[in-house]
């Protein structure tokens, strides 16, 4: 840490911005883990307590923590280990295996890994076991050998823990539960999880092996504290190299939440969600435009930065379709309202658009028909229409059934951006006899 | 405009080519820059960027990191048949082959994350690394946990790494019903039509003036942009009918300067191609030739979809013409169609009130075989004898897609059919054996 | 589209005999089946050598037919490697997209398999060796699609390179195949530049064609057999990938299409067919094929085999109904040329002149006998006075000096038939409204039917050239004088010559001549097709009474003179065959075993051998009369017997008491003993089994409107 020496020197002031960029890009990128979870101090504790007495007094447990995503489930546990970790004979005597659900995709696969991250493959070798609980009974036996008697505690952290659940015949929790019951190897088995209904996933013999723990980080969390997460994430720490740089910045972050029309875009954030996540990428995207020329966060950025996050994805592509397409869209919307959201296909809407053809005068539009089968095409790849049934590859593609995956507003609005929309179009979709 | 592309961490005049490289794109590639941030900055662990075809996410990508010589992996979802290609892709342009070589055959997620971790611990990331997923959409159909862990890369392999999906669909469509690790969205707009000139123009033919090839461009938008703004077809459209543009100008009649003239001249063609446009209307000399020597009419410069005709046996003709009557007409009406003498059939119960939308716009019907052969028999002129040909030709219909058969290949007895060809087809091959079609059709009557 | 294949390949690839042929000891296979045993040997032979004849000659014509498509092809193929290496400005702007050929085919699928081989053949030996040919029906999904190509691009270059490379190709091949998952054009394109850059170290290709070698990059060339039958998702998915390493790998497609262009564009989304570059080419449409092949084979006095009006019939429209199939069409040409060669004794005349000779003079008492039977020659011996009669009844070495004649004059009338017939279709086929047919061959076969000039037709063609216009018609004899030089007929050409000089004299002397007749013909002329029959029938009549009116002219004396030797011509040359004594030796005229082979009815095959199980069973003791079935025959004949008596629906417990009667009677346990027609469960068994089999067949089918009932599915002889 050279940081700490050169305290309070001055630093130019793009080395102060990539100083900034460099501190709050990990910390959106939960590299940087803060000092303490915001407003978890209770399941902070709760936890820490636990595996504790697994790593120390050699006491098995089972918990699970269970919250949305990105309440800061798996930042909590990290903290925690991380405490853990600062007591020496913890870090000696304590053994880590990390599991994920996403990358374990079954018990032989989720065997391997922990076989290797207790490194005990040579052990192993190329022994052929009866059954999984064998095999795993032999890992932790294995972990006995050496001068000790009792053997070290071993914490497994099961990341995505619901899809554990979805593994044949849940042998993995079985086990692991299983052990944990049995006063024989001292472990603990932490389970993460954005599931609620977690428990109702396991089957009954291991739903009967689990100590029902479990550590909600339900976020009930009021605006006021929220606005106080934005700047904590937001402020430089003290040991930041330019003192005074570190001082202008916090403050502008301060102003910044003071501001009103940022403090109405934040509200609505938080009405949509309260999670880290989405705040983190709403900062990044402020942070991003904090340059030498502007070493600070103005409101502007965060207004449009919110406007990036929150805009109509569906909009944004329907203003990119030529005017044929529209048209298209157009005629099934109409259609939508005359047979009351029915499934259409493609002569259909041909058809309705013939007629609006026919009482216009101008024959701007009128395509062959494989030119609106490639714009009806078009739309199918984009999914702005869906197939009605999947096995319709027998019928042919002008007579398959299909549904608008788009509502009148959004249609309507990308009407209006539209660049250069002809004003019969627009009259035609404001009404179907236009 | 090159003042755009500002990020400390690089040289300037690096930035200044990619901007140059990336014209009416700054705006996208100066946003992503700053997203991407210095090099040993971290990113973001990952970004979706959707758009129409054509609108430069891939292009502005590619430059970027090649320019920046930034380490980076580009994967097409499409050329992954299996996960594995894409591991391995990924591996080997981060690490080199013998790191692909570690994967054991058929690896799953977790032998992929292993592999990396190993090689991350042995080079750490001095810069930030990037994969590059095209046609992202694709990995909606791979294994389901593969795109979550995917968005979550950078947490589970704990490396300085990006995931960047690139796809023409909208996010919503690719959220897993769980829900997963949202990523940055960033929406790549379409070209604006002074953009589109401003691309367009820069490829300009080598013996002619940059104007003069952006006066074209000019008039080309003027008529395409209503109808069709895909660069890509643009282009395509540019290049197929510049020579006509410069005819005049070959011939020496107009000057360059005299816009007016070359737009009269070019401009019927060009509104005769927006009939076709989108359909690669391209036809080769020696076709056109062939074309002549087969029907005598006037061979004008016609695409693939004018031609249409298809030179059928004569039974097959009428089989064809009796499937589509099968699937088009409904069966109880069949008696009335091909009955010499149907007694007395009342219109009004025979024209069904509730009916109101045509069989055309609803499409045809399956149809089973028997049914098929006894309008065959009923519509063909000569009396025919069920020979094994008439049964072969059933099914080389089927092999030609004008037939369709709707039940299952090996369900051999009762096969149904359908009939897929348009209306004009049918109606062309029956004028070729004066069967007047439309007199049997129900939705004629 | 399996399903086609195979109903094509067991229906219409088949004439039985022809598989005899391949087999092992044809020869004895051939005198097994053939009568008249003594000559067999010998027209074993003949038939061999004229069938070579003909194979050779029709695989020439394919090839030259196709010349002219194939060469645009290859030059198109070359073209887009060439442009891919200098820049012009139009292959830049294209340089994205994968050049690709659209070949339209025609619907005559069985041929098409010829062409794609003499295509990729021209391909590998002119363009480059590197030419992979796919199939529908092999690449159901990408992966295999993947697999075919590379496995198609590498074997043809691990066949092309020497040795010492073909190891190592080996080695990289199977360790790339073994993965199969890794068939990816990466590999492809690694594997390309590889074996690109050895020819700079000069290592390999002295195997190669030069234009090979001297270019540097050999396009890779992909043939998509048939297009129709692809599954499209597969096809997308391919052209995406191989437009990521077009750069890199100079590629080209060539589509083979079945049905019409627009199939590119049902198949591909434009986001695919964006990404091809599309030319198209029309290979020559069947029915001109077959034209040619027409001209080459059947109308030429050099193949002595012959086929009669009937048989013509059946294998025109087999062509023209059922299939537009030419190979097919040869084929039906081969088994009518085995058929006649096993079956007509006499067919040993049926040869080059010379050798017929000699054959004739080599005649065996039993063929003489022969030759007396043939009613051509009972014809021709009426003809002949008394003595002359029973001399040729009596005499064999009088007949064989005869047959020798004959012989002569039937090779004569062959060599005069077809230019005559040639000079004839000239002078008719521009006719309006086509009186004597478009196609020499419908002109070839009224006069193999009946005397040409005695049809209607005929006459008003006449009528219709009797009022031609000079030049016209000049241009016409003309024709026909080269038709005839062609040949050695000279007196007749003398004579069409002095005539067509005295036109010209004509010419030089009278151009004051009013001909009205061009402003007669004209409008003749250009009522073609428009006008029906009738009104034209009308107009022709007039102007021959205004004709009568007035004088003739010295044009019109001159013409009236050339048509009267047109028409002298045609009398005595295109009588039909029927008239020459000995024509049974070359004209093959049994229809029927033709069109039982070429276009088979299963069902009524499956009827007769039901009605008449001896014919399959060689067994003569279920030889009975008409009618009824012998009561011994199989259980389901006999079930299938009693079923014809049955209505609409038939009563399952009638049935089996009738089948119970007919079988006891067969046991032949009397009539008048109790036991008699009792069903015991052997015989219900047996019945059950014949009716289920019956059901397989689809005579009948159970049905709900009556219990205990079957419908009856066929109906009278059908």
């Amino acid at each position: 840490m050279s940081k700490r020496k050169l305290k309070n020197a001055h630093l130019p002031i793009g080395e102060c911005v990539s100083q900034v960029h460099q501190i709050l890009r990990e910390r959106f990128c939960r590299h940087q883990l803060p000092e303490r979870p915001a407003g978890l101090e209770a399941q902070h504790k709760h936890l820490e307590e636990l595996l504790k007495r697994t790593a120390v007094h050699g006491e098995s447990n089972s918990v699970l923590i269970v919250g949305p995503r990105g309440a800061g489930k798996t930042t909590l546990l990290r903290c925690v280990l991380r405490e853990l970790s600062k007591e020496t004979e913890v870090q000696k005597n304590l053994l880590q295996v990390h599991l994920n659900g996403l990358l374990q995709t079954d018990d032989r696969v989720a065997l391997k890994e922990i076989t290797r991250q207790l490194h005990l493959e040579n052990v192993v070798g190329d022994k052929v076991f009866g059954s999984f609980a064998e095999n795993l009974a032999f890992l932790l036996e294995a972990l006995k050998k050496g001068d000790r008697s009792s053997s070290r505690p071993v914490l497994f952290v099961l990341d995505e823990f619901d899809l554990f659940a979805h593994h044949k015949n849940q042998t993995l929790l079985y086990n692991l539960f299983d052990v944990s019951q049995a006063a024989q190897t001292p472990i603990a088995v932490v389970g993460i999880s954005c599931r609620l209904d977690v428990l109702e996933l396991l089957e009954k013999r291991v739903k009967s092996r689990f100590s029902h723990r479990q550590i909600h980080l339900l976020s009930s969390l009021t605006f006021p504290q929220y606005l106080d997460r934005v700047r904590a994430q937001l402020r430089l720490p003290d040991d930041f190299p330019d003192g005074s740089f570190a001082e202008e910045w916090n403050a502008s972050v301060k102003s910044l939440c003071e501001d009103g029309s940022v403090d109405e875009v934040l509200r609505r954030h938080f009405h949509s969600s309260t999670d880290f996540r989405s705040m983190h990428a709403l900062l990044m995207l402020c942070l991003s435009r904090v340059s030498v020329a502007k070493p600070a966060i103005r409101p502007a950025d965060l207004l449009d930065a919110s406007r990036l996050c929150s805009a109509d994805t569906k909009v944004n592509m329907l203003r990119g379709l030529s005017v044929l397409e529209l048209c298209l869209i157009i005629a099934m919307k109409h259609l939508n309202d005359v047979y009351r959201g029915e499934p259409f296909n493609l002569q259909m809407v041909h058809n309705e658009f013939k007629k609006f053809l026919q009482r216009k005068s101008n024959s701007m539009y009128n395509f062959e028909h494989p030119v609106v089968m490639k714009a009806f095409e078009h739309l199918q790849q984009l999914e702005l229409i869906r197939p009605v049934d999947g096995s319709s590859a027998k019928t042919q593609r002008e007579y398959q059934l299909m549904r608008l995956m788009l509502d009148h507003s959004q249609i309507m609005e990308a009407l209006q951006k539209y660049p250069q929309c002809p004003t019969d179009i627009k009259q035609w979709a404001a009404s179907a006899f236009a | 405009m090159a003042g755009l592309l500002q990020q400390p961490g690089y040289e300037e005049e690096r930035l200044q080519r990619i901007s140059e490289l990336l014209p009416c794109r700054e705006v996208q590639a100066g946003l992503l820059l700053s997203l991407m941030g210095q090099p040993q900055q971290y990113c973001y662990p990952s970004i979706f960027i959707f758009g129409h075809r054509s609108s430069g996410k891939s292009h502005v990508l590619n430059v970027l990191l090649k320019e920046l010589e930034l380490p980076h992996a580009t994967v097409s979802c499409v050329e992954c048949v299996s996960a594995t290609l894409l591991f391995e892709e990924v591996l080997l342009s981060f690490f080199g082959s013998d790191a692909a070589s570690l994967l054991p055959r058929s690896p799953s997620l977790s032998d992929f994350v292993r592999v990396y971790r190993l090689h991350r611990s042995q080079f750490p990331a001095k810069q930030t690394r990037y994969v590059i997923m095209e046609k992202a959409e694709l990995l909606r159909d791979a294994e389901a946990n593969l795109l979550p862990a995917l968005l979550r890369f950078q947490e589970l392999v704990e490396d300085n790494v990006a995931v960047i999906l690139l796809s023409e669909i909208v996010w919503d469509t690719f959220r897993p019903n769980t829900g997963c690790f949202e990523p940055l969205l960033l929406h790549f707009p379409d070209y604006s039509k002074g953009e589109l000139q401003q691309i367009l123009s820069r490829d300009r033919h080598p013996s002619y003036s940059a104007e003069f090839y952006s006066s074209y461009i000019n008039i080309l938008l003027g008529v395409f942009y209503s109808v069709c703004r895909d660069l890509r077809e643009l282009r395509h459209l540019a290049a197929l009918n510049f020579p006509k543009f410069c005819e005049p100008l070959e011939a020496g009649k107009v000057k360059e300067t005299d816009t007016h003239k070359l737009w009269k001249n070019i401009e019927p063609h060009l509104k005769k191609a927006m009939q076709t446009v989108y359909l690669r209307e391209v036809s080769s000399l020696q076709w056109e030739q062939m074309q002549q020597v087969e029907e005598h009419e006037a061979g004008a410069l016609r695409g693939l979809s004018a031609h249409t005709h298809v030179e059928l046996p004569y039974y097959s003709k009428f089989l064809l013409i009796a499937a589509y009557l099968a699937s088009y007409n409904p069966a109880r009406t069949d008696k009335r169609f091909f009955l010499k003498h149907h007694g007395k059939i009342k219109k009004t119960n025979f024209l069904k009130k509730n009916e109101k939308t045509s069989n055309h716009l609803l499409g045809p019907k399956p149809f089973p075989l028997d049914r098929l052969l006894a309008i065959f028999y009923s519509v063909v002129d000569s009396r025919v004898a069920p020979t094994a040909s008439i049964f072969s030709q059933i099914s080389s219909l089927v092999t030609l897609q004008l037939l369709v058969q709707v039940s299952h290949d090996d369900q051999l007895d009762a096969p149904k059919y359908k009939c897929a060809v348009s209306l004009d087809f049918i109606t062309a091959v029956s004028r070729t054996v004066n069967f007047e079609i439309v007199k049997y059709l129900y939705d004629f009557l | 589209m399996s399903t086609s294949s195979l109903s094509k390949g067991c229906f219409v690839f088949k004439p039985s005999p022809k598989k005899r042929k391949k087999a092992l000891g044809l020869e004895s296979y051939f005198i097994r089946v053939c009568e008249g045993a003594e000559s067999s040997q010998l027209r074993f032979k003949l038939c061999q050598d004229l069938w070579d004849k003909i194979k050779t000659e029709t695989e020439v014509l394919q090839d030259e037919l196709n010349r002219t498509v194939l060469d645009s092809l290859l030059e198109f193929i070359r073209k887009c490697s060439s442009t891919r290496q200098h820049d012009a400005w139009a292959s830049q702007m294209r340089a994205s997209e994968i050049p690709t050929a659209a070949l339209m085919l025609g619907v005559n699928v069985p041929d098409h398999d010829m062409t794609f081989q003499s295509l990729s053949e021209l391909l590998r030996q002119s363009v480059t060796p590197l030419v992979a040919s796919i199939q529908a029906k092999e690449c159901g999904a990408l992966k295999q699609l993947m697999k075919k190509v590379l496995e198609g691009l590498m074997d043809t270059e691990v066949d092309d390179d020497s040795d010492d490379d073909e190891e190592e190709e080996e080695g990289r091949e199977q360790s790339q195949l073994r993965r199969s998952m890794h068939c990816s054009l990466a590999t492809l394109c690694d594997w390309y530049m590889s074996k690109t850059k050895k020819p700079c170290g000069g290592t390999l290709g002295k195997k190669r064609s030069s234009s090979v070698i001297n270019e540097r990059q050999p396009p890779v060339v992909i043939i998509f057999k048939d297009l129709e039958a692809f599954n499209p998702r597969v096809l997308q998915d391919f052209i995406l990938i191989c437009s990521r390493y077009i750069q890199r790998l100079p590629l080209a497609f060539i589509f083979g299409i079945a049905t019409s262009p627009s199939t590119i564009q049902r198949v591909l989304p434009h986001s695919v067919s964006s990404l091809l570059c599309i030319e198209l080419f029309q290979s020559l449409s069947c029915t001109r094929h077959l034209t040619t092949v027409f001209d080459k084979l059947i109308l030429t006095p050099s193949f002595p085999f012959k086929l009669n009006g009937r048989v013509m019939q059946v294998l025109m429209s087999v062509f023209l109904y059922h299939d537009f199939s030419v190979r097919n069409f040869i084929k039906g040409l081969q088994l009518a040329l085995l058929e006649h060669f096993a079956s007509q004794p006499l067919s040993v005349l049926c040869c080059g002149k010379e050798e017929a000779l000699r054959n004739g003079a080599r005649l065996g008492p039993g063929d003489l006998e022969r030759v007396r039977q043939l009613p051509s020659f009972g014809r021709y011996v009426e003809k002949q006075e008394a003595q002359e009669q029973d001399e040729l009844m009596i005499d064999d070495n009088y007949l064989k000096d005869l047959c020798q004649k004959l012989i002569k004059d039937l090779h004569k009338y062959h060599k005069c038939y077809y230019p005559i017939l040639r000079c004839l279709h000239t002078l008719t086929s521009s006719l309006p409204r086509y009186p004597l047919g478009k196609q020499i061959r419908e002109l070839h076969l009224i006069c193999l039917e009946r005397n040409v000039w005695e049809t209607e037709d005929y006459q008003s063609a006449m009528k219709l050239l009797k009022m031609m216009a000079k030049d016209e018609l000049i241009l016409l004899l003309q024709r026909c004088a080269e038709i005839l030089q062609t040949v050695k007929m000279k007196n007749d050409l003398v004579r069409l010559e002095e005539l067509l000089s005295r036109f010209k004299q004509l010419d030089a002397a009278a151009e004051t001549v009013p001909n009205v007749e061009e402003n007669l013909i004209s409008p003749a002329k250009n009522l073609q097709k428009k006008t029906d029959l009738f009104q034209l029938q009308k107009t022709l009549l007039e102007m021959n009474e205004s004709r009568r009116s007035k004088k003739l002219t010295p044009f019109q004396a001159l013409r009236n003179e050339a048509l009267e030797l047109i028409d002298s011509l045609v009398k005595s040359y295109l009588s039909p065959p029927e008239s020459k004594p000995l024509y049974e030796a070359c004209y093959y005229s049994s229809s029927a075993a033709v069109r039982r082979h070429l276009n088979a009815t299963p069902r009524t095959s499956i009827q007769a051998a039901l009605s008449s199980p001896h014919l399959y069973l060689q067994n003569d003791s279920l030889k009975t009369e008409d009618g009824t079935v012998s009561n011994a025959a199989p259980d389901i004949c006999i079930a299938y017997k009693l079923h014809l008596e049955g209505g609409r629906l038939i009563n399952l417990c009638d049935w089996l008491e009738a089948y119970a009667t007919v079988v006891s009677a067969a046991e032949g346990n009397d009539p008048n003993s109790d036991s008699f027609g009792k069903v015991d469960e052997v015989k219900h068994a047996h019945f059950i089994r014949a009716v289920s089999e019956l059901e397989f067949l689809g005579f009948i089918k159970t049905t709900r409107q009556k219990t205990d009932h079957v419908a009856r599915l066929t109906w009278g002889g059908c």
